[in-house]
């Protein structure tokens, strides 16, 4: 995981330099006129980001749907906003457009087992993002990745 | 990576002791045998730690033979927050270990620490102490 995004991109680049300079004979040929640059890969913590802007949203649809669970649910949605704002920071410009909006109706599926369901399935992205960061992103991501779980056990 | 396996040593070998000391109590059964299975666990980890220590020549200091609380442990209420407090710990000293490692070691140091972050939120029910999660286990709280 290392190995994607930007090395990727550098590494093209260096290619086509490469070929440019060798081959200034075919100039004009156009085979190499699209220069064109390789669109930036997202960042490898893009979906860990998406998840938890997701999550928040999903924890404010059962809210507004079920309002006695608030308490309940309330600090946990809030774990999800403060990992966003983390990852927002780490990674830069690009915010997540995935997040579904917390005013759409209630979806009728939405229950503290789905989102149960749903803390499980965003800790292993988290485990799997995490195993693979860099060593300056592990302990953000390894904490973010434990506090999934621990939202598994809350919602019991 | 030495300095961080001591530590998450001397983390486990707190936790063992605190154990120790808040089981007595505490008189649930559900309860008592929570505290059983993570003293437990807690001197699996220790054991791991004290054979990779080995394995890579490190030598630590002794395990202090008593510990000085961070308040005073004298009924249920206090024996439940001690095992929050020493579970948090826990949790701290395996996090600063996942910079320290890659591949199977970090997944390992990682499930410890996600193991301690759950047994926080289970005995934060118990104690009735909300909220049950932080945002970032592991992390110190300043």
């Amino acid at each position: 995981m290392v190995l994607t995004g930007r090395v990727q991109i550098h590494s093209r680049r260096l290619f086509l330099g490469v070929v440019a300079a060798g081959s200034t004979a075919l100039a004009g040929c156009g085979l190499f006129g699209d220069d064109s640059e390789p669109e930036p890969q997202p960042d490898p913590l893009q979906p860990v980001l998406d998840e938890a802007l997701a999550l928040a949203a999903a924890y404010d649809r059962v809210i507004l749907a079920t309002p006695n669970l608030a308490a309940r649910l309330t600090p946990l949605a809030d774990d999800h906003r403060a990992h966003a704002a983390e990852l927002t920071r780490l990674i830069g410009a690009a915010v997540a457009s995935a997040a579904p909006s917390a005013s759409a109706p209630p979806a009728a599926t939405d229950t503290t087992a789905t989102l149960r369901k749903a803390e499980q399935t965003a800790q292993k992205t988290a485990i799997a993002a995490c195993t693979a960061a860099p060593r300056e992103r592990a302990m953000l991501v390894g904490s973010i990745a434990a506090c999934r779980a621990t939202h598994a056990e809350a919602l019991r | 990576m030495t300095e961080q396996l001591a530590a998450a040593l001397a983390a486990e070998e707190a936790a063992i002791y605190a154990y120790g000391v808040l089981g007595v109590h505490l008189s649930a059964d559900d309860e008592v045998s929570r505290a059983r299975a993570a003293e437990q666990e807690h001197r699996t980890r220790r054991d791991l730690l004290v054979a990779k220590l080995a394995e890579i020549r490190a030598s630590t200091a002794p395990a202090p033979a008593a510990y000085a609380l961070p308040f005073a442990v004298t009924d249920r209420d206090g024996a439940l927050k001690l095992a929050v407090h020493v579970e948090d710990g826990v949790a701290q000293a395996w996090r600063v270990l996942l910079p320290v490692t890659e591949a199977a070691e970090r997944t390992d140091a990682l499930s410890h620490l996600t193991d301690s972050a759950i047994r926080a939120t289970r005995w934060r029910r118990l104690a009735e102490v909300t909220p049950l999660t932080m945002a970032f286990p592991g992390r110190p709280v300043s």
